[in-house]
């Protein structure tokens, strides 16, 4: 054993590197700079927000005590139930059509490119589009469509079918419907990339022994093409409705949440409750909602996820 | 015999292919071109029954350069562009090291702390805005871009740092041994050997940052009021506010120029994008 003295100032900075040498061998060092981020700014204002739905403060005032009264308030505002059923038509509505729509486009491609048809990667191509516009535009490019004067485009076209003018915006049904398919419009691009891809993913010999068989193409779509993807069904499915709920951008430039409030989903609701009727407790308390949905939905997601890993 | 049936029911499937993607394509590319028409259309032209399909004349192209000189576009589109530079560079480095860590290292908890950041993917940015609004403004943080910045990149960081790692699992590990025995550092061997291998894994992130922080509309809404500051999407709903039916083709031509940039990143880079848009949801 070296007596402490014999420990030279080299041998104590060589120890210095070699303990930075060491640290750099663990994922500490690595992790910190995510890791400030993500508690900076997504896992204590998420907290955050569960606490301020707790208490009655509000934008300004820094006093404040703790109470149930805006889950009260949430719960007993009768809008509240016309709100949750304006977001559950919104999602189902575009879930559904993003996924039917999605698939057929992803099988035909699919199919394209097994006849080797010319034009297939335009199509292919012009089917994602709508993905690289930002949330903003769709609302406005669609606003400009829905026009309710004679002179607005889609009124026009369906004049011809003897259909019209559709009063897009001032009749608060069709307004839910059409931000539903405006919101089709725009996240069916994901739907139909993730199935397309996983279609790739299906072996040929697979959909051989089905031709074999001698099986039509609606038995092959139904017994062995869905089976096959079924974890990618799932996933896209889960990550739509997910997407749909967050939705915001598109509806505040599409509709405003109008006429009254009969196109207001989940998330414009939080919104307007804080920023327009400066309630933060209640607008903090739906946002809550919005986040425990967010986190159930992400939950089943990774266990999905987590059985695709492991088989 | 039977080949020539089969060619037959080919060409037949073909044509009803066909017609499907005529029928998609128009679904998808006619909002958009209707927009660009009308973006190049005069006053009398936009309240035109039946309205015309193309702009008659060429006079539109003023439509452009009359909003880019009165709107404070111009402004916009360049908060905008700084905005994202520095969302993707803030980002890519925080999220390279610790997708090399969980690529590289063995930890307890690994594969939990990789579950927990993919939640954090799933949460809406409206929820984490509320209380960053309060913090902000007491912190004089709001109008500022840095406030802002790195907002977004935490909003990009969780899906990165999944998509960087199952570049890095690719990569064989006895490259970074060799790489090792050299006498690079972890630090280095991830720079210089690992980095320049996943380079079109990377251009698939700058690419995926750049459209999400262009797009990105609830936070800058709610941490900006200055016009000054304000980016596109923020610029552009308050234009639609501010214009009235007369002046559909400025609005038109404004949403037209704010979609160029990604639109044309889209169109050329779409084989990188498509792998990011599949990776993680879809093995194989």
């Amino acid at each position: 054993m070296l007596p402490s003295a014999t420990i030279s100032a080299a041998t104590r900075k060589k120890s210095l590197s070699y303990g930075l040498w060491r640290i750099s061998q663990g994922p500490v060092l690595w992790l910190i700079p995510l890791a400030l981020v993500l508690v900076t700014f997504f896992l204590y204002p998420a907290l955050e927000v569960v606490r301020i739905s707790f208490t009655n403060s509000d934008m300004i005032s820094n006093t404040y005590h703790y109470t149930f009264n805006s889950y009260i308030r949430m719960f007993t505002d009768a809008s509240f139930y016309n709100m949750i059923w304006i977001t559950f038509f919104f999602v189902s509505f575009s879930v559904i059509f993003q996924f039917l729509l999605g698939f057929i486009i992803a099988l035909t491609v699919d199919k394209g490119e097994h006849l080797r048809m010319k034009g297939t990667v335009v199509a292919r191509t012009v089917a994602l589009v709508s993905w690289s516009i930002p949330g903003v535009v769709i609302g406005i490019i669609w606003n400009i469509l829905y026009n309710e004067s004679p002179s607005g485009i889609i009124n026009y076209l369906i004049s011809f079918v003897g259909i019209g003018p559709v009063p897009f915006f001032t009749s608060p049904v069709i307004a839910l419907f059409a931000i539903s398919v405006a919101n089709v419009w725009r996240g069916t691009a994901q739907s139909m990339i993730l199935l397309y891809a996983g279609l790739k993913t299906i072996p040929m010999d697979v959909i051989e022994a089905a031709n074999v068989d001698g099986a039509n193409s609606w038995r092959k779509l139904l017994s062995v093409i869905i089976p096959s993807i079924r974890p990618v069904i799932v996933i896209n499915i889960l990550l739509n409705i997910i997407n749909t709920f967050n939705t915001f951008d598109m509806i505040m430039s599409l509709t405003g949440g109008g006429p009254g409030r009969s196109t207001e989903v989940l998330v414009l609701s939080s919104y307007t409750t804080i920023f327009q009727l400066l309630d933060l407790g209640k607008g903090s308390a739906i946002a809550v909602l919005l986040l425990l949905i967010n986190v159930v939905m992400s939950v089943i997601y990774i266990r999905i996820s987590k059985e695709g890993v492991s088989t | 015999m039977k080949a020539v049936r089969l060619a037959h029911r080919n060409s037949k499937q073909k044509i009803v292919l066909y017609i499907f993607f005529v029928i998609v394509a128009f679904f998808f590319l006619f909002p958009i071109l209707w927009t660009l028409s009308l973006s190049l259309k005069t006053i009398p032209e936009l309240f035109e029954i039946p309205p015309s399909i193309l702009p008659k004349t060429f006079t539109g192209i003023g439509n452009y350069l009359y909003v880019i000189s009165n709107y404070g576009i111009t402004g916009s589109l360049l908060n905008s562009l700084y905005i994202t530079l520095w969302t993707v560079i803030g980002c890519l480095t925080v999220t390279l090291p610790a997708a090399y860590a969980f690529s590289r290292m063995k930890f307890k908890f690994s594969s939990q702390i990789q579950f927990i950041i993919l939640m954090f993917q799933m949460i809406s940015p409206l929820v984490i805005v509320i209380p960053l609004y309060k913090y902000y403004s007491s912190l004089n943080l709001l109008n500022s871009f840095t406030g802002l910045i790195t907002i977004y990149i935490a909003i990009s960081a969780p899906f990165q740092v999944w998509f960087l790692k199952g570049f890095l699992d690719t990569i064989p590990k006895e490259l970074d041994e060799a790489s090792i025995i050299d006498g690079c550092s972890r630090l280095q061997t991830l720079i210089k050997v690992l980095i320049p291998i996943i380079s079109p894994g990377v251009l698939s992130s700058v690419l995926l940052i750049s459209i999400m922080s262009w797009s990105q509309f609830i936070v800058p809404y709610i941490l900006i009021d200055s016009p000054a500051k304000m980016p596109i999407s923020v610029r552009l709903l308050n234009l639609q506010s501010s214009l009235t039916n007369i002046t559909t083709h400025y609005l038109a031509a404004a949403s037209i120029i704010a979609i160029f940039p990604t639109v044309l990143l889209f169109v050329f880079l779409q084989k990188y994008i498509v792998s990011a848009m599949t990776a993680g949801s879809v093995k194989g």
